[in-house]
């Protein structure tokens, strides 16, 4: 289902309302006034039935009666029809004037004029309420349309209005980010759901981004405070093994020595992660990545010797990027070093550069990587590696902070990282 | 050779003192600032390893001191701190090094020594070994008189192993220092092996003793033969 917009919902309705009440209202409209003007018509033949009667007609005698139709066109007086009763019908009678049929009403009612029987016949041409229906019905409608209009149009706009605060704290929470150290300034409002609304998510964001931020303090603070320990674990480490050690003690501290170095990466890859959460790296330069590729290359090339990898490089163009250079160095260190670490025997690692996009291109294991976790923290890919699992994690908040691209793809047995500047 | 050593961990102190006192160098120790003021106003010393916190003070203000006293110790800063901002503070206000906490002793006395080389410069800065020669400032090898063609890395890797003479080195501690800042990523340290096998065949090519010896498990250490 589509969403819609809440204001537009609200027009909606209101919109569906006023159509149907124009389609109801016109017909019953028209068919009201039409029986209000024939029974106005009614009323005014009966009352002047009435009037004849009073005004002393009764003493016409047949010759006042013949030239009262002669010059009486709508009332006639004829000789008894045997009307018992007053009785309007209405009737459709050929009109000369216009030379057609045309909608009468026609009043029969029995009178007695000098103590004989007449029936008087009146009758009124309801040609002139056609018209007349047919223009109030029209200023009607007219009036509800306009009236209707200016409802919808006032509502939209005071809805508009009303919600406007809404709308406020919607865009502020939208460009909220927890890590960024923008808390949404909303703006006040008179309204006490919103007021109630803004003053709520406050709190919330308050609350979490205090919480976030002892998180992250704690991490920053725990990598510092290791670093001691290490340091005394690490000069421990190199005076033990001065001393006169058997084959198997040898065996041990070289074991240990490995670990404590191991332990140190993960805790300065740590440090790295906050200092890069903590908005140390700020200061930003042009990095030409061609430049720094090339200059590093005999390193990595040594690094990869081991298991015999082949590096590759294909520059199409020079790849120029704003960023931090220090962390622009890691991410492209981590990638290096990343696509040599899960790389098999003889393989090969293709560093391609093409347009704005960086590509690592390596082989590895057969199998594709699981893209959804694999640059979250601590998701080892594969458990008895080397790697401290959070090498991708920097890579990924590398390319966050600086609005790059990340992109991981399997295709040919070839595991490719690229990046878009 | 007689340094200070100032840093509140007294375990730490400890340990550099016991690595560096085979190599001939003597230290003293300051746990705190006052002492470490007293010290370097009562006495020359060729070098300073300072700890940055310390509990009654800041080691920049140990610096600030040593530069208002114009005392011309070389200094190396070792700390837990590690950033931009204070390493350059830290330069600006007269530190020769900055070494980050966690150290290999090895490390720290290779840096020693080469702090110690640059600030006594006078005229001939060579590292000599028995037969061999290294001429820092020309980077250049000899053995015996006879040139050798050595890779920078190799180079590196011939003063760290002369410099922690008879000193049992981990892969750790050499890989760490020929791969510089990227030593914090790496986590295979297999590549020395290359380039200790490549140094030992130049050297012994052109005549010189077979001083690095494998330790078992361990690494590698350069020993004068008996």
């Amino acid at each position: 289902m589509s969403n819609k917009k809440l204001l537009l919902k609200t027009t909606n309705s209101f919109l569906i309302y006023a159509v149907i009440i124009l389609l109801t209202a016109a017909p019953i409209f028209y068919y009201t006034c039409q029986w209000l003007y024939i029974y106005e018509t009614d009323e005014v033949l009966l009352f002047h039935k009435g009037a004849f009667v009073n005004e002393n007609h009764r003493n016409y005698n047949a010759i006042d009666i013949a030239a009262w139709n002669k010059y009486n066109e709508n009332v006639t007086i004829v000789p008894d029809m045997g009307v018992t009763r007053d009785s309007i019908v209405g009737e459709m009678l050929f009109e000369a004037l216009s030379d057609q049929k045309e909608p009468f009403r026609i009043l029969y009612a029995p009178v007695e004029i000098n103590g004989k029987k007449y029936t008087y016949i009146e009758k009124r041409n309801l040609v002139e309420m056609e018209g007349m229906v047919f223009s109030v019905a029209f200023m009607f409608l007219f009036i509800i349309i306009i009236l209707l209009i200016g409802i919808i149009w006032i509502s939209k706009k005071s809805a508009a209005k009303i919600w406007k605060p809404f709308y406020n704290t919607l865009s502020q929470i939208e460009d909220f980010e927890i890590d960024k150290n923008n808390p949404p300034q909303f703006t006040a409002t008179d309204t006490d759901e919103f007021d109630r609304l803004n003053k709520s998510l406050e709190r919330l964001i308050e609350k979490n981004t205090l919480i976030y931020k002892s998180q992250r303090e704690f991490v920053e603070n725990a990598a510092h405070e290791l670093q001691t320990p290490l340091a005394l674990f690490q000069t421990k480490i190199d005076t033990l093994q001065q001393l006169d050690l058997t084959q198997e003690q040898s065996a041990l501290v070289g074991a240990l020595n490995k670990d404590v170095s191991r332990l140190n990466r993960l805790n300065k890859n740590l440090l790295l992660l906050s200092k890069i959460d903590n908005e140390i790296y700020l200061e930003h330069d042009t990095i030409i990545l061609n430049e720094y590729i090339d200059k590093n290359i005999d390193f990595f090339i040594e690094q990869a010797q081991a298991k015999n990898v082949k590096i590759n490089r294909y520059f199409k163009n020079i790849l120029r990027t704003k960023g931090n250079s220090a962390l622009t160095e890691v991410l492209i260190n981590n990638l290096f070093l990343n696509a040599i670490r899960h790389n098999v025997k003889d393989g090969v690692i293709d560093i391609r550069i093409e347009n704005n996009s960086l590509k690592f291109i390596n082989t590895g294991p057969e199998i594709p990587l699981q893209a959804q976790n694999i640059f979250n923290r601590f998701s080892k890919v594969n458990p008895s590696s080397q790697g401290n699992g959070l090498g991708l994690a920097i890579i990924k908040k590398i390319c966050e902070i600086n609005q790059w691209d990340i992109r991981y793809s399997f295709k040919d047995s070839l595991h490719t990282f690229e990046v878009i500047f | 050779m007689k340094i200070l050593i100032i840093e509140d961990e007294r375990e730490i102190s400890q340990s550099i003192k016991n690595y560096f006192k085979t190599n001939g160098i003597q230290c003293e120790t300051a746990e705190n600032y006052n002492l470490a003021l007293t010290k370097i106003n009562s006495y020359d010393y060729d070098c300073i390893l300072l700890d940055l916190m310390l509990p009654d003070g800041d080691g920049f203000d140990i610096l600030k001191e040593l530069k208002a006293k114009n005392k011309t110790e070389g200094v190396i800063i070792i700390s837990a701190k590690e950033n931009l901002e204070t390493r350059l503070e830290g330069f600006k206000l007269g530190a020769d090094d900055y070494l980050t906490k966690p150290f290999h002793l090895a490390e720290l006395l290779v840096r020693m020594q080469a702090l110690i080389r640059r600030k006594n410069f006078k005229g001939s800065n060579n590292v000599i070994f028995n037969e061999i020669v290294v001429e820092i400032f020309s980077k250049t090898v000899s053995v015996n008189d006879i040139k050798l063609d050595l890779t920078k890395k190799e180079l590196d890797l011939l003063l760290f192993l002369i410099g922690n003479e008879n000193k049992v080195l981990s892969k750790s501690a050499i890989a760490e220092h020929l791969s510089g800042d990227m030593a914090d990523m790496l986590d295979n340290h297999d590549f020395i092996y290359a380039h200790i096998k490549n140094l030992k065949k130049k050297l012994t090519q052109a005549g010189s003793g077979d001083y690095i010896k494998t330790v078992y498990g361990l690494g590698y250490k350069w020993e004068n033969e008996q």
